[in-house]
């Protein structure tokens, strides 16, 4: 896999989707050129041993929970509220930013699930799933930016110009379904994040591994429908008569295929007009389901939707879905720099109960057990206080969650100090997440390799170790 | 090579291994770059079996008789060497156990004594123009050519139909397609000279250097934004583009286009355009608000570095940032050495703000500079008089109102912070009260002016007349460019420690990577700059530099026929490709230092050739030996690039705006395209209807946004130099040139240019429209089919116009 596309072949990357159907216009074209003798690059491919999740829903909370007030309870930070923090001297780059004194939480935390998981307040449908997530209290990463930190959670590096998760997975496994996009991406009704289409790059890779943007209703996918005028009658025309075309120009030598998987990519066009608007419509969905989702709720109805739409995707061989929570800048994301429990009210209560619908679907369907869902913002926030009630970012220490296919859920992983700073206890850096992500979809993420710029570039740079203790036996 | 040893391994099973015959070219190919004339990693030379037996820092390599035992089959079995993408072949590695198996026996030395240098660090000499029967060699480029096929018992096919040719010479040269008057004109000459005609004509055509520029713009990861979190726009960069495309029309020596982009500051003759040259050093992307800003500087280094290695002199030297180079013979040193040329380099920023800086001559500055402190002067003390009148007067205007005498024109001074800003010196004002002053100036003014004495109100307008006259004799700024500015004493560069900017280790020279040569003696001292540069490049364009000429004529090679004779354009090292025909590369570069480094010339060399003109007709004997063409035999079709389709879809429609240079375009983005940016719409600008029909190479590149056109055509990424495009075919592409708005604009367009000029018979119009989408005339059959679709569809016209748009001989180079 690892020179697939360096070298000779790497311009020659086609998308030959149709290779699915059977377009009989097309037949002769391919007994001819030996169409599906060659795999697309998003054929479904072998991973490198069994994978545990076929597929994956990462649900991004863009702008950066506290961990502090969601999964990571400090009573000493409670109890220290309203001193400065020690040591600032140890983290230069934390005290340049001024932090105030500590900020106690001001959440209540439970017990909850069989695993006895402490989980604030703010996540009531969420925490009673918590004998499925495996909460990895020692996420730590490497900037205090969010423009950085969106890139490094989704790409590895904190530079631009990196292919994404998405986009490795793609590469890696291709997709199971060739009329949809391997890698879909839902941003926030309010807005794209920070960075924008750089967090679903496909980077130095070809266009085809990038995330596609999906509008969650309406025409999903840029240009799906006709021209204004046009009738579907004359786009199937225009198409036959494209095909036509195309056949009589032939063309005899290799590139006979790039030629034909033009002529595909029309047909796959116009089959998509169908496949993509019957992905993102609900309406034979069940009320009990769109209930499930908070969907019947006004303040839980959009990221409701996305989840929902997640599921379908998934449930229709979409290899990768990143649903994002946060759009824009300031209190429309995480970022709760002003008041913090206003902010998480806010988000918390916009994304528990889709969330934990979310889990309760794929598990109803049977999806779960080879789903992975991870929940995950660009970093963590602070225990020290900022304009008085609001946290500052923090890469330093702070809280995700797996769930689903292979994961071991009911558990935590890892711990932050006293404050819930900085990890100390089982850290895992966002590479040693990712690398537990590619290793649940069967991917060793040493192996997964693509030839660029001189070298073999992977996800986890030249880092990485898979989290064991995440994994179910 | 592979193919060699496939032929070699049943030979050798015959006997023992033969160390010359067998096992040398191994080592040659997989090992000595890196272990063993030039660069000893580790302190491992694999040359001699007793060098091999001595070892290196991890002990010995060879354990003769135990091949199990030893390191040197150990590290290749367990695939940890070599390095590169490029492994040993089972067969090879077999060969070698048996060879250590038998005892390990010495060759005759001649390994030890052969070069072991990689063909591309050794300097290209001419190589003869071989002799040729075939009849469709016409130059010596076709020469070289035929003589390879010869060698392979390969027949070329037959040359194209002169439409097909005058097409692709068009894309090729200048990006779009010939105008049905351009194919008449063509088709009526039946001179010999009928095809140089064209060429010379097309070379000398402004759109040429439209269309080559953005073959450079791709190598030099040009973007107009920083990338990262606020995406901010680059000042002026768009004048670095203009540079590229009238150094392209300008035929600028290729030697001194390359010292302007490195060293247009420090250059001899340095002026504003050469300057604005260097913008090449600061294109890269740029972190206004670094996690780690000491990181975050060597990054922008390591950028610098990157970009000119691999632009100009096609290696991975940012490969030896961390360590050794795992596959090239480039040291750590090497990379520190080459980085010490750029480390005097300084970004002038204030805070996330970049600045850009005035260019010109020195004279030229310096006479701008002492007038702009003129004027500037006499406006002050202009302004000085004016304001002291004027403060006079609204003295007695305040004492008169205190006396009820006030005009009812000022009633807005009855408040005290109006009051209060008009007498707080304006630099010192805050937010609020520039605004009341903005607000209430005109109505002051004019108030002033009525209310004061007849000696004062003809002072002040005499003064501001004064003003007047000084502002408008000022000299014009001088252009603005975005370019580094050095350090006065350049810091002491040092090697860091696994790359590591915090492990600090020994001080380095500027320098070159060794395996490349020497450069010439020191850098000196510019006027305030180092010299380094400037020194580099003159190393880069220097006889004794293996790697510059060949590297831009594959790169022009590359632009016409889809492939570089090295088809790894950016990687002419070890690791990259071999060319297929070594001796056209050189014939070709040595050819440009030659003509005085024109590349006009090596575009004559290039499309006068027979090779240019070949069909892409398909030979089945010739596809058997060489399906991959890669000798050349016919000429594989292609898709053509983005803003190729793009602009030749304005220009068969008509709309083309054919105004060249300026400031970047901003075509209009669908709402959903905009929906990605956290502040949608930031950064994207608004141009009229007018501008955004310019050719593509004017559209803004925002980093973080795409215009849907190009994004789906495969746009470079602009983050490192991209050697080469993509070719992805995938159905979102389709329906942005199905359905989106541009595509449709434009068939309408073109169908009722078609109407308009061809009148009211449809096989007429069907005619016009197959010249003008794909330069020659239909078919009956494909007349006949037209008119059908047509007949059946409402807008049939328009209708089968997005059809031809969108149809492969269309997107496709043939």
């Amino acid at each position: 896999m690892a020179d697939q596309f360096c070298g000779r072949t790497r311009r020659e990357t086609l998308w030959q989707m149709g290779g699915g159907f059977a377009g009989t216009a097309l037949t002769w074209l391919l007994a001819q050129g030996g169409f599906f003798a060659n795999a697309s690059p998003l054929a479904p491919r072998k991973p490198h041993f069994a994978p545990r999740a076929k597929r994956c829903i990462f649900l991004f909370m863009y702008g950066g929970p506290s961990q502090v007030d969601t999964w990571d309870p400090k009573p000493m930070l409670a109890k220290y509220d309203g001193q400065p923090m020690p040591n600032l001297d140890g983290d230069p780059l934390l005290k340049v930013r001024k932090p105030g004194n500590l900020l106690g939480s001001r959440r209540k935390f439970t017990r909850m699930g069989q695993a006895g998981i402490e989980v604030s307040d703010l996540y009531p449908h969420t925490g009673a799933m918590a004998d499925h997530l495996a909460v990895i209290r020692g996420t730590y990463a490497d900037s205090f930016a969010h423009g950085s930190g969106l890139l490094q959670m989704n790409t590895g590096f904190i530079r631009q110009g990196f292919p994404s998760l998405g986009s490795w997975v793609s590469y890696g496994l291709g997709t199971e379904n060739q009329n949809l996009p391997a890698f879909v991406v839902m941003i926030d009704h309010r807005g794209g994040p920070i960075s924008g289409p750089p967090n679903w790059s496909s980077g130095f890779m070809p266009a085809t591994f990038q995330g596609t943007q999906f509008r969650t209703s309406g025409e999903p996918v840029l240009y799906l429908q006709p021209a204004p005028g046009v009738s579907r009658e004359t786009q199937q025309e225009q198409i036959a008569m494209l095909t036509r075309m195309n056949g009589r120009l032939g063309a005899a030598g290799p590139e006979n295929q790039e030629l034909a998987a033009r002529i595909a990519s029309y047909e796959l066009a116009f089959r998509m007009q169908s496949t993509a608007p019957e992905a993102v419509d609900l309406s034979h969905e069940s009320e009990a389901t769109r209930k499930l989702y908070g969907m019947d709720q006004e303040r839980t109805e959009k990221f409701g939707r996305r989840c929902l739409i997640a599921r379908r995707l998934v449930e229709r061989g979409v290899r990768f879905v990143q649903v994002y929570s946060g759009g824009g800048h300031g209190d429309d994301t995480w970022d709760a720099h002003g008041d913090v429990d206003k902010n998480h009210e806010k988000h918390c209560g916009d994304t528990d109960l889709p969330i934990a619908g979310l889990l309760r679907d794929l598990q109803g369907r049977g999806l779960l057990e080879d789903t992975l869902v991870v929940w995950a913002g660009e970093f963590g926030r602070t225990p020290t206080s900022q304009n008085k009630n609001g946290r500052d970012h923090s890469p330093r220490g702070f809280s995700t969650w797996i769930a689903g296919g292979g994961v071991k859920g009911g558990q935590v992983i890892g711990a932050t100090d006293d404050f819930g700073y900085a990890a100390v206890e089982n850290k895992v850096h966002v590479h040693d997440l990712h690398a537990t992500i590619l290793h649940l979809m069967g991917l060793d993420h040493t192996l997964l390799t693509y030839f660029y710029g001189g070298r073999n570039m992977r996800l986890t740079d030249v880092h990485g170790r898979v989290v064991q203790q995440a994994l179910a036996a | 090579m592979i193919r060699y040893f496939a032929a070699a391994i049943p030979l050798a099973a015959l006997a023992a291994p033969d160390f010359d015959r067998d096992i040398a070219p191994v080592l040659a190919r997989h090992c000595l770059q890196c272990h063993g004339e030039t660069v000893r990693m580790a302190g491992l030379d694999l040359r001699t079996t007793e060098s091999m037996a001595k070892g290196g820092s991890k002990g010995s390599a060879l354990k003769p008789g135990r091949a199990e035992d030893s390191l040197l089959l150990q590290r290749i079995l367990d695939q940890s060497m070599p390095m590169g993408p490029k492994k040993v072949a089972p067969g090879e590695a077999k060969l070698l156990r048996e060879w250590i198996d038998a005892g390990a026996p010495s060759g005759s030395g001649t390994l030890a004594r052969a070069s072991t240098r990689h063909w591309a660090f050794e300097p290209a000499s001419r190589p003869a123009v071989p002799a040729t029967t075939a009849p469709w060699a016409q130059t010596p480029v076709d020469a070289f050519l035929a003589s390879a096929m010869a060698a392979k018992g390969i027949r070329a096919v037959q040359p194209a139909s002169k439409p097909v040719w005058l097409r692709r010479v068009y894309l090729g040269l200048i990006g779009l397609p010939p105008t049905p008057a351009e194919q008449d004109a063509f088709l009526k000459d039946s001179s010999s000279a009928a095809y140089d005609t064209v060429i010379e004509d097309l070379l000398n055509r402004p759109q040429y250097g439209e269309r080559w520029a953005r073959r450079w713009l791709d190598v030099v990861r040009y973007a107009e934004s920083n990338g990262y979190e606020r995406d901010g726009t680059k000042p002026n960069v768009w004048r670095y583009r203009d540079w590229v495309i009238n150094a392209f029309n300008q035929d600028k020596p290729y030697d001194r286009f390359v010292h302007e982009q490195i060293a247009g500051d420090e250059i001899e003759g340095s002026n504003a355009d050469t300057q604005i040259a260097a913008t090449f050093l600061r294109l890269g992307t740029w972190d206004d608000e670094p996690a780690e800003p000491l990181q975050d500087r060597y990054d922008q280094l390591d950028d610098v570095l990157g970009s000119t290695s691999a632009a100009f002199l096609g290696v991975t030297l940012r490969c030896a940032r961390c360590h050794d180079h795992k596959f090239e013979p480039f040291t750590q040193q090497d990379y520190y050495r080459t980085l010490a040329v750029f480390t005097p380099l300084k970004r002038p920023q204030e805070g996330r703000t970049e600045s850009d800086r005035l260019v010109g001559t020195a004279p030229e500055l310096a006479a701008y500079n002492a007038s702009k402190q003129r004027a500037d002067s006499e406006v002050a003390e202009l302004d000085r008089k004016i304001e002291r009148t004027r403060q006079d007067v609204i003295r007695q205007l305040l004492k008169n109102r205190a006396k009820n005498k006030i005009e009812p024109d000022l009633a807005f001074l009855d408040h005290v912070e109006t009051v209060l800003a008009f007498s707080t010196p304006a630099a010192q004002r805050n937010k609020q009260q520039k605004k009341l002053v903005n607000e209430f100036q005109e109505r002051l003014d004019k108030v002033v002016l009525a209310q004061a004495e007849e000696r004062e109100r003809a002072s002040i307008i005499a003064w501001r007349a004064e003003k007047d006259t000084v502002n408008a004799s000022r000299m014009p700024e001088p252009p603005r460019a975005y370019i580094w500015t050095e350090e006065d004493t350049p810091p002491a560069t040092r090697l860091l420690v696994r790359g590591d900017p915090n492990r600090p280790g020994a001080e380095v020279e500027p320098g070159v990577p060794a395996v490349l040569g020497k450069p010439g003696a020191e850098a000196v001292r510019a006027r305030s700059t180092s010299g380094r540069r400037l020194w580099f490049a003159r190393w880069m364009t220097s006889e004794s530099n293996p790697l510059t000429a060949r590297v831009i004529v594959n790169r022009v090679w590359q632009g016409h026929f889809g492939e570089g004779l090295v088809p790894s354009e950016n990687d002419f090292g070890v690791a990259g490709q071999r060319p297929v025909n070594q001796a056209l590369l050189d014939y070709l570069a040595t050819e440009l230092v030659r003509s005085g480094w024109s590349l006009k010339h090596i575009q004559r060399l290039i499309t006068r050739s027979g090779v240019y003109q070949l069909s892409s007709g398909w030979d089945a004997a010739a596809g058997k030996t060489d399906p991959d063409n890669t000798l050349l035999w016919r000429w594989k079709p292609r898709r053509i690039d983005a803003e190729i389709a793009r602009d030749s879809m304005l220009a068969v429609s008509g709309s083309l705006n054919s105004n060249m240079l300026g400031p970047s375009v901003f075509p209009t983005l669908p709402e959903s395209v905009l929906a990605g940016q956290s502040q949608p719409g930031l950064g994207w600008g608004k141009s009229d209807k007018a501008e955004v029909s310019r050719r593509s190479v004017y559209i803004f590149v925002k980093r973080s946004l795409a215009v849907p056109e190009l994004e789906a055509l495969d746009a470079p990424d602009t983050t490192a130099s991209c050697e080469q495009r993509v070719v992805s075919t995938t159905g979102p592409q389709a329906l942005v040139f199905l359905n989106g708005a541009f595509a449709h604009e434009q068939a309408k367009h073109l169908a009722s240019r078609v109407q308009r000029e061809s009148g009211a018979d449809t096989r007429e119009q069907i005619r016009l429209l197959y010249r003008y989408v794909l330069s020659r005339p239909p078919t009956a059959e494909e007349s006949a089919d037209a008119a059908a679709f047509i007949g059946k569809q409402a807008d049939g016209l328009q209708a089968f116009a997005v059809v031809l748009l969108n149809s492969n001989e269309f997107f496709y180079w043939m």
